[in-house]
C-alpha cells in the first residue's frame, strides 16, 4: 500500500480503506465478489485511504469514466509520477511511452489508432492465426495421453507470450527474454508498486526496447520494402503523408505486450476453469460452436481475474458522481467489480454463455478500448476447440482442480495451478 | 453506400445491414445515424469512424 500521509478528509468525501477493499487479502483473492458486491452498493465511488485513490465500481460509472477522457491514462498525470526527465537522460522506454497510447492526447491518440489499424486488419491477422494454431496445437501435443495436465503450465504459461512473440517476429529462442520484457513493461508503471519497484522494472525493459529497435532499423533498410506482416505493417502505414515514427512503433509493441501476453496469461486459466466447473455451459458449447465468441467473452466476465482495478489519471479538477476529485489524483477504476454489478447484470455470479452482453465493457470502452481484443477472442477460440476435441470427457481433477493462485501477483487473481483430469486413458483402456 | 470502420475497435458498420436490434433498420447510410451515436463495440463517437475501403 502506498504509504503518502494522508490529510483530514474533504467535507463530504466517501472514504473506505483495506478493511472493505484489500486487493492483496486472500480471501478477495479466492473469492472477490462479495467485496465487489459491497463497493457496488454501498461505496459505488469512493476515496481509499490506504490505496490512496479513489475506487469506482458500478457498471454505470466506470463506463461514463472510461468514455471521459479527463481521465487519462498516462502515468505523468499522476500526482506522485516522477518529475519528467530532461531530454537527453531520456531512455527508450520513457521516448516511447511518452509519444503512445497512454500518454497522448485524444487528438493523436485518434491519429495512431488510425495508423495502426492496418497492422490489426482482417489479411494481418488471418496470418496471425494460422501461426497461433500451430502453437496451440503444439501445447495441446505436449500432453499427450497423460492422465492428468496444469493448465497453466501446459496452455497459459506458453500461448499467450508466444503468441505475441510470433506476431511481433520473435524467434522461439527468444522467447524468455521476450517474456521478461513484457512482465518488466507491466511492472514499471504500476502505480500499485513502489519506485524502487518501478524503476528496476524500467531499467529492465531496456535490452527489449534495443532489440526492437535494430528490428525497425533492419526492416526499414530492406530493399523489397518492410513486409507485409505485422511488423511490416506498422513501418509502411500511412495517413495523409503521417507515418509512425520508431518510438511510435515502440510504443504500438509496448500496448500490444501490454494488452496481451501477460494479462491474457489469465484467459486461458480462467475459460477452462469457467466452464469445466459448470459441465452443463461446456455441453451447450459443444452443441452450438457458435457460441463462442459471447461463451469466451462471458466467461471472462464472470470469472473478473483482474485484481487491481485500471488506473487512471485526474488531468483536471472534476466533479464526478457527487465527489470532487482533483487534478492528478490516481483513480482505480474498478472493472472487475462493474461486470459483476446485478444492475447490468442480472444474476452477476451465473454463468450463461448466452447472455445478451449488449454494452459490456469486458475490453473496456471509449479511446483506450482493448487493442488486444481480435488476439484474446482468436486464442480463446482455438485453444478451446482444441481442448473440446481432444478432451470430451475432461473434468476438473478432485472438483476444483486442486487451484492454487500466486498470492502476490501484481495485477491479477493469477491462478498458477488448475489441474484437469483428462479421462482420455480410461476411456481408450475400456474400448 | 460506404461501410465504415471505428479506427479505435475495429467495428465495422454496413448500411445494408444496419443494427436492427439497437433499432437502426437496413438501409440506414452511416451518414443518417443520429450525432450522438455511438460504436456498439467500444463506445467510441461517430467522429472515430472513417471510410471503410477494403
Amino acid at each position: 500500500m502506498n504509504d503518502t500521509a494522508s490529510t483530514a478528509a474533504p467535507a463530504g468525501r466517501i472514504e473506505i480503506d483495506a478493511r472493505i477493499f484489500n486487493p492483496y487479502s486472500k480471501d478477495y483473492i479466492r473469492e472477490p465478489d462479495p467485496v465487489w458486491q459491497t463497493l457496488i452498493r454501498d461505496y459505488p465511488i469512493a476515496w481509499h485511504k490506504d490505496l490512496q485513490m479513489w475506487i469506482v465500481s458500478t457498471h454505470e460509472l466506470v463506463d461514463r469514466m472510461l468514455k471521459d477522457n479527463r481521465f487519462s491514462p498516462y502515468f505523468g498525470h499522476w500526482e506522485h509520477a516522477p518529475p519528467p526527465k530532461p531530454e537527453d537522460q531520456k531512455n527508450d522506454f520513457d521516448k516511447s511511452y511518452e509519444v503512445g497510447f497512454f500518454a497522448v492526447p485524444p487528438k493523436d491518440h485518434l491519429r495512431l489508432r488510425k495508423l495502426t489499424m492496418p497492422a490489426f486488419s482482417k489479411p494481418v491477422m488471418a496470418k496471425i492465426d494460422a501461426k497461433i494454431r500451430d502453437l496451440i496445437v503444439e501445447c495441446f501435443d505436449s500432453i499427450g495421453d497423460a492422465e492428468e495436465f496444469d493448465v497453466y503450465e501446459t496452455l497459459a504459461a506458453k500461448i499467450p507470450v508466444r503468441a505475441i512473440a510470433r506476431m511481433v517476429g520473435v524467434p522461439t529462442n527468444m522467447e524468455d527474454f521476450f517474456h521478461d520484457f513484457a512482465v518488466n513493461i507491466i511492472k514499471a508503471t504500476r502505480i500499485n508498486l513502489g519506485p524502487k519497484e518501478r524503476e528496476a522494472a524500467m531499467q529492465a525493459t531496456l535490452p527489449g526496447y534495443a532489440h526492437f529497435r535494430e528490428m525497425i532499423a533492419e526492416r526499414r533498410a530492406r530493399p523489397e520494402g518492410p513486409g507485409d506482416d505485422f511488423f511490416g505493417s506498422l513501418i509502411s502505414a500511412s495517413d495523409n503523408g503521417s507515418q509512425l515514427t520508431d518510438y511510435e512503433i515502440l510504443s504500438v509493441i509496448f500496448a500490444l505486450i501490454t494488452a496481451g501476453s501477460d494479462t491474457a496469461t489469465d484467459l486461458h486459466t480462467f475459460l477452462l476453469q469457467a466452464l469445466l466447473s459448470h459441465p452443463d455451459q461446456l455441453a451447450l458449447l459443444r452443441q452450438k460452436p457458435e457460441l463462442m465468441e459471447n461463451a469466451i467473452i462471458e466467461c471472462l466476465r464472470w470469472g473478473s481475474f483482474g485484481k487491481m482495478p485500471f488506473f487512471r489519471f485526474a488531468t483536471e479538477d472534476i466533479e464526478f458522481a457527487g465527489q470532487q476529485i482533483r487534478k492528478g489524483q490516481g483513480i482505480g477504476v474498478n472493472i472487475m467489480a462493474a461486470w459483476h454489478d446485478p444492475a447490468k447484470w442480472p444474476e452477476p455470479t451465473k454463468l450463461d454463455i448466452t447472455r445478451r452482453l449488449d454494452g459490456n465493457i469486458v475490453f473496456g470502452a471509449g479511446a483506450h478500448f482493448c487493442i488486444g481484443t481480435y488476439l484474446v477472442r482468436v486464442q480463446g477460440s482455438l485453444m478451446l476447440t482444441e481442448f473440446m476435441k481432444r478432451f470430451p470427457d475432461a473434468t476438473l481433477a478432485d472438483g476444483d482442480g486442486r487451484i492454487d493462485y500466486e498470492w502476490t501477483h501484481h495485477n491479477a487473481r493469477r491462478i498458477n495451478r488448475l489441474v484437469v483430469k483428462t479421462n482420455v486413458a480410461p476411456a481408450r483402456k475400456a474400448a | 453506400m460506404s461501410k465504415w470502420i471505428c479506427v479505435i475497435c475495429g467495428y465495422i458498420y454496413d448500411p445494408a445491414v444496419g443494427i436492427p436490434d439497437a433499432g437502426i433498420a437496413a438501409g440506414t447510410a452511416f451518414e443518417d445515424l443520429p450525432e450522438d451515436w455511438i460504436c456498439p463495440e467500444c463506445g467510441s463517437p461517430k467522429s472515430a469512424f472513417e471510410v471503410y475501403e477494403a
